[in-house]
């Protein structure tokens, strides 16, 4: 006797039909969406990679968000110190001037009230603000730094404090974003204020204005010294930035490896598939039209 | 010596036997596409012999019951099959959903939320007296714990509807077991009566068969056609006519429902079917889901807070817990929410000037600390994920597998069972040529007869 086979084999044709449109829909899916990977189930552990791509494309964004925002706060500070250069460079001018014995002290008055010009300019650029904050405060910057005070040594009240803040600019890389008010304009180096208002002083009492002069450029190289900090910090972050760019085009090529999909394979598999799906389905319709034996009983 | 009569009375039998078996081919060719149906075997034997002196004489045909052609082996096969197919689509029906709650791949989930929310302490770092960037902290924190918020919740009704799930099961386990006790009699009766099973046996194992689908079932043969069930773990389910119903009670530990037998909690022993793949999601998978869910909301919010408290705010007063202190491990992600409205209250300083922002660094830093389980959260997040896929897609591939067995056990059982339309013409054909043979048997009989009678007309 011979093997029997399975006379009903509808289910089998619909389960196959079935797995073909199966594929269709996938390779479908992936052609949508540009992903190979649409479901954590998919592939789990790319799924769970794509975390850490998309944590880190996300952090590079706010990184260079940061980034620019600093770099206005940072590129306003240089430029008010740069003003403050000029301005102390006018003084200097102005001191070696009045340190020539051969002045009236009509012309000495003169010199010093220019000078004073000066210093209020200095003070009202050592108060600089950048969207409500002063710069040049320490962390104290809510509260305007330099104050005329004739009861202090120096005749300048700093109100700010020596303290300095430091920002995240990428994955563990920070930088320090100020340099305290204390340290530019009252270092004790070197105390620019505090020699401007002595060489007023001097050239309104008509007293040694050469140690004052002196004494200011003594402060003004102290000053110059701090304020280099300001260009390093400017070409740190654009170092950065570029590193963030290409950190992020790193990121998002490693999310297209992990889950992006072959377009050209999709393609295939879709025309593969869909070719699969009309041959087995004219092959169904042939083999259950097909005619059994009782089509033969007359 | 035989007999004329003797002839007309086994054609008769032949004519009967042959009607008999048209009748049974007709039978199977009308079930040809009934589910479940075993073809029938026509079954003819030769009649005890006539001993007429030294000589015996065969006595024609008869019909005997017809023999269903089934294989019990390869019905278990498919109904152990059906077990696994059962839970594994119970298994995958929630899950699926689960996964899509946390489809990272298509960016919903945690990883947005929980990125932005520490984002938004290294933006205010940069400008740590900017009120609205202090507002944008705790809008995003807000947006942190709503997602933890829905995320739990939406965990925690698919598990109160996948216990819904269960007692739905549970009842349609009852109605097919009474079904089965009540044909199990008379079946058995049949059976004792030197009758085929046939139409009701088929019926039963259909019913076996769904069964199986939804809960772990042991057959065993209780002899003369009865059969006895029980769970894998021993619990009767039909012995004989009776059916023992499966009941259901709320544990007031989970809330949620256990499954008894005649008093005793079965539920830890029923692991295939269609009930346990829903036990295996309401009881294991979820919990285990919401568990880690609520550790990282836990760890995110205490060491949140534990920093915002070493921090000052805006107007230098030492800084205050930023989320509501979760009371408990496990209603963390339920219950996350921001603890402040004031944007003055995020402690950004470290010194307690409104300029420092030291403290908001050292909060956007937490997302790169252990402080959850011994994991950065990223981590511990992608761990999660990794679960959830992984989980999913072992299932999927053990039911492709299930289904493929599935198909190769039917096709095995339609080699068996299943009507073929080719082989029930021949017989017919086979049957319509007995029969005309027998019916010219008793035309000839006739003629004979009718010779014989006309030579004793001619005598007389």
């Amino acid at each position: 006797m011979s093997i029997r086979v399975d006379p009903n084999i509808a289910p089998d044709l619909l389960s196959a039909l079935n797995l073909d449109q199966q594929q269709q829909n996938t390779a479908l899916e992936q052609l949508s969406t540009g992903q190979a990977v649409n479901q954590l189930s998919d592939n789990p552990a790319a799924a769970a990679d794509v975390v850490f791509t998309h944590i880190e494309s996300s952090q590079d964004d706010q990184y260079l968000q940061n980034i620019s925002d600093l770099t206005s706060q940072l590129q306003t500070a240089d430029s008010t110190l740069s003003s403050v250069t000029t301005a102390v460079n006018q003084a200097i001018s102005l001191g070696v001037e009045g340190a020539n014995g051969n002045l009236t002290a009509s012309d000495q008055q003169a010199i010093a009230s220019q000078v004073t010009g000066v210093l209020n300019q200095v003070l009202s650029l050592a108060n600089q603000t950048y969207n409500g904050v002063y710069l040049f405060a320490g962390t104290n910057s809510t509260t305007q730094p330099f104050v005329l005070d004739s009861t202090q040594p120096d005749g300048v009240l700093y109100n700010g404090n020596d303290a300095v803040n430091s920002i995240d600019i990428s994955n563990g890389n920070s930088i320090a974003i100020n340099v305290p008010g204390s340290q530019l304009f009252t270092n004790p180096s070197g105390d620019l204020i505090g020699s401007l208002n002595a060489l007023v002083t001097a050239l309104q009492t008509n007293g040694d204005v050469g140690t004052a002069v002196t004494n200011l450029q003594t402060a003004f190289s102290e000053f110059s010294t701090q304020r280099v900090f300001y260009s390093n910090a400017l070409q740190q972050l654009s170092s950065t930035q570029t590193f963030l760019n290409s950190d992020k085009t790193q990121a998002a090529s490693q999310e297209n490896a992990l889950i992006g999909a072959d377009m050209a394979a999709a393609a295939t598999n879709l025309s593969q598939s869909t070719t699969a799906v009309n041959a087995l389905l004219s092959a169904t319709n042939q083999i259950l039209s097909t005619l059994n034996l009782l089509d033969y009983l007359r | 010596m035989g007999s004329l009569y003797g002839a007309l009375s086994i054609a008769t039998g032949a004519l009967e036997a042959d009607q008999g078996a048209a009748e049974i081919t007709s039978n199977n060719i009308a079930n040809v596409n009934t589910p479940g149906y075993s073809r029938e075997q026509v079954n003819l034997s030769e009649n005890a012999p006539v001993q007429v002196g030294n000589l015996l004489f065969g006595d024609g045909v008869s019909l005997q019951p017809t023999t269903s052609i089934r294989d019990n082996l390869l019905q278990q096969q498919i109904d152990q099959e059906n077990q696994s197919a059962g839970q594994l689509s119970a298994f995958l029906g929630p899950m699926n959903q689960v996964q899509t709650l946390f489809n990272e791949t298509s960016g919903s989930g945690l990883q947005a939320p929980l990125t932005a929310f520490f984002n938004s302490f290294t933006q205010l770092s940069g400008n740590p007296s900017d009120s609205s960037l202090r507002q944008s902290v705790i809008t995003a924190g807000q947006n942190l714990a709503t997602a933890f918020q829905q995320d739990a919740s939406s965990l925690e009704s698919l598990q109160s509807n996948t216990d819904l799930g269960v007692q739905q099961t549970v009842s349609q386990i009852n109605t097919l077991t009474s079904q089965i006790a009540a044909l199990n009699v008379q079946v058995t009766s049949l059976i004792s009566a030197g009758q085929d099973g046939g139409a009701l046996e088929d019926q039963r194992s259909q019913l076996v068969q769904q069964l199986s689908g939804l809960i772990n079932v042991s057959q065993a043969d209780a002899g003369n056609g009865g059969i006895t069930l029980t769970t894998s773990g021993g619990a009767a389910l039909v012995v004989g006519g009776q059916s023992f119903a499966l009941s259901t009670q709320v544990n007031p530990s989970t809330t949620f429902h256990d499954v008894y037998s005649q008093g005793a909690d079965i539920t830890s022993t029923i692991t295939s079917g269609t009930l346990g793949g829903q036990l295996q999601v309401r009881d294991q998978e979820i919990p285990s889901i919401l568990t880690k869910l609520n550790t990282l909301a836990y760890n995110l919010a205490t060491s949140v807070n534990t920093q915002s408290e070493a921090g000052f705010d805006a107007n230098g007063k030492a800084g205050v817990a930023f989320f509501t202190a979760p009371t408990s491990l496990a209603s963390a992600a339920s219950s996350i929410s921001v603890a402040i409205s004031d944007p003055d209250l995020v402690a950004a300083s470290s010194d307690g000037t409104a300029g420092s922002n030291g403290n908001a660094q050292a909060l956007a830093n937490l997302q790169n600390q252990t402080i959850v389980d011994g994991q950065t959260p990223a981590d511990y997040y992608s761990g999660l994920i990794f679960q959830i896929g992984n989980d999913v897609s072992q299932a999927n591939s053990e039911q492709t597998s299930v289904g493929l067995v599935q198909q190769q056990l039917q096709d095995q059982q339609g080699a068996v069972s299943s009507v073929s339309l080719d082989e029930e013409a021949v017989n017919l054909i086979q049957f319509q040529g007995a029969y005309e043979a027998s019916a010219n048997v008793v035309s000839t009989v006739n003629s004979l007869l009718t010779t014989l009678i006309d030579m004793m007309y001619e005598t007389t």
